[in-house]
């Protein structure tokens, strides 16, 4: 029960984090800004393998989660420029860095691969795992995987996070609702939404931990878009929002643990489910 | 505070252009040596037909944007400065809240208080001050706990008015204030502008390409179509400047506030129209959440 100690923590607290950044993706509309920023950590993947810094060690976990991180932000500013060249068109500008990344992370990680099965020295676990099989926790996420050393950055950087958007939750706030006038009130739109993508990209990268590049953005989005079913108040859509992370966490892992289901997509399943209840709760109260 | 004889607002022969835009554009002067100054306390109306720079003047004014030519200063500082001490108020063209937006009328005009508090901090009693004296002033006390999403056009004009006196501005910016609505509505409108005028002590700018919304507010008005044309008392206007800023044969009376069927034809842009009628199409549903 011990090993399970570290995920289940993990979990439950980017769960948190995703409760609260998910009202600002939901009501910016960057859920598929998210995924752009998800699928190219891919590639990111794929840059850490072919210079041989894999997950197996700690160390090598953490130098590749470094690298998928830098990847990721550069992607995530490289969508926020190209939306601006596109005059708010963001669709065009995730469609190119979303393809290009998985593909450039398959060729890499194909390269990476036939790389290692030629070196008759090299010794890297990594190299003798089933391809197919780490290329599926990368997709979907393995949370089983995660140790307490894991566990410890990933809570950490989850609860830092937490920390600057309470820190600047004002301006989020402003910069959300209306960006196109937050200039004239004195502030600087454009690195609002830099930083917030930037930590948006570290997040999502935290979340791949437990669902993987495919579904890691679901959870920054699902319990928000939950949560704006229940209320038009700021205060209880980001309490609900969060107890609706957390729930669905809590609840999708043990579903999965007890059902021997994969974590990850349970976990989204469920709070994908709890997303329907609370659309379904809003039109029975709308209906009254 | 600026010296009561700084000018509110110096455009000192200012030019803007445009970066060509694409493939097979060339850059297209936006404004072209542009040089007023408008005295602080005033009500000043910026008449122009659409692309005649109006927007290019708000941005250069706002500081959005740097003057490529010419200088232009807000009470003697830089357009950045001025706003980043809370110098001047903004009320948008766009009006944009999404009906499913949980923030409260107060909320909102709370955010006007951006440049005057540091992020992290709770707003103070200060703060609160100004946000109920704002809404007051606009008389939105009956709705200030509604969401956002509850209000029709006109209230959420009157928010937005609240929002940009929020953080206590000597310079008030109007972007094209009252498109779509009608002459009831833009007098009203005028007679707001013209109360937080006396009572907040403001210079006053309105933008428009339709003379009646100038009217309702401005007692001095400024002929802008890429250069300025004409820069007086409202009544000094004639159609034969009108036609040549707008460069179309008006026959309407600016002091008689008529207007003629030409100049409306020639300058009403249908899409602004559309873009002001704000109805986000669920306000029944929202009021019903408002009021539980």
């Amino acid at each position: 029960m011990n090993e399970l100690l570290p995920p289940i923590l993990a979990a439950l607290v980017i769960s948190i984090m995703g409760g609260a950044l998910s009202i600002f993706v939901v009501l910016k509309r960057l859920a598929f800004i998210g995924q752009g920023i998800s699928h190219a950590a891919f590639g990111g993947v794929g840059i850490a393998l072919v210079l041989g810094v894999h997950g197996a060690t700690t160390m090598g976990a953490i130098g590749q989660l470094g690298i998928v991180t830098v990847f990721s932000i550069l992607a995530a500013l490289w969508i926020a420029a190209l939306t601006r060249t596109h005059k708010g068109r963001a669709d065009t500008a995730i469609g190119v860095v979303l393809s290009a990344s998985m593909a450039l992370g398959f060729v890499l990680f194909t390269f990476a691969e036939s790389g290692h099965s030629h070196d008759e020295h090299g010794h890297a676990p990594a190299a003798h795992q089933d391809e197919h099989h780490l290329i599926e926790e990368i997709l979907f996420g393995n949370i089983l995987n995660t140790d307490w050393s894991k566990a410890s950055i990933a809570i950490g950087v989850a609860i830092a996070l937490l920390g600057i958007v309470w820190f600047i939750r004002r301006r989020l706030i402003f910069w959300a609702f209306d960006e196109p006038v937050v200039d004239a009130f004195g502030l600087n739109s454009k690195r609002i939404t830099n930083l917030f993508l930037a930590i948006l990209a570290i997040a999502i990268i935290m979340a791949m931990q437990i669902a993987g590049v495919v579904l890691a953005a679901a959870m920054l989005v699902l319990p928000g878009a939950a949560a704006l079913n229940l209320s038009a108040k700021l205060k209880p859509v980001f309490i609900y929002s969060i107890l609706i992370a957390v729930g669905g966490a809590a609840l999708g892992m043990f579903i999965g643990f007890e059902g021997s289901f994969p974590i990850g997509p349970t976990i989204v399943l469920t709070q994908s489910a709890m997303y329907l209840a609370t659309l379904v709760t809003k039109f029975a109260l709308g209906r009254q | 505070m600026p010296s009561p004889t700084t000018p509110a607002v110096e455009i000192n022969h200012v030019s803007y252009t445009y970066p060509a835009s694409g493939v097979g554009t060339s850059p297209m002067p936006a404004i072209d040596d542009v040089h007023f100054t408008i005295d602080q306390h005033t009500k000043l109306g910026i008449l122009g037909p659409n692309g005649g720079g109006k927007s290019t003047l708000i941005k250069l004014i706002l500081g959005i944007i740097k003057p490529a030519l010419g200088t232009v200063r807000i009470f003697g500082q830089t357009p950045v400065q001025a706003r980043q001490s809370g110098l001047i108020g903004y009320l948008p063209q766009r009006i944009e809240a999404e009906c499913d937006w949980p923030i409260s009328v107060e909320q909102v005009v709370g955010l006007g208080r951006a440049s005057h508090t540091k992020p992290w901090k709770r707003l103070t009693s200060g703060d609160h001050d100004a946000i109920n004296r704002a809404i007051k002033l606009v008389e939105i006390q009956d709705f200030a706990n509604r969401p956002i999403g509850a209000l029709s056009g006109g209230e959420l004009q009157r928010v937005m008015i609240a929002r940009a006196i929020a953080g206590n501005p000597k310079l008030l910016v109007l972007d094209e204030p009252t498109v779509g609505v009608d002459i009831t509505g833009q007098q009203r409108f005028g007679q707001l502008i013209d109360t937080l005028y006396k009572e907040l002590d403001l210079t006053v700018i309105v933008v428009s390409h339709d003379m009646r919304a100038i009217a309702a507010v401005a007692d001095r008005v400024a002929c802008l179509s890429r250069t300025l044309h004409f820069h007086a008392a409202p009544d000094g206007l004639t159609p034969a400047v009108l036609a040549q800023v707008f460069a179309h044969d008006v026959a309407g009376v600016f002091g008689d506030i008529h207007i003629d069927a030409h100049l409306a034809e020639g300058c009403d842009d249908p899409d602004h129209a559309h873009q002001h009628q704000h109805d986000c199409g669920c306000n029944d549903h929202q009021a019903k959440e408002g009021g539980s």
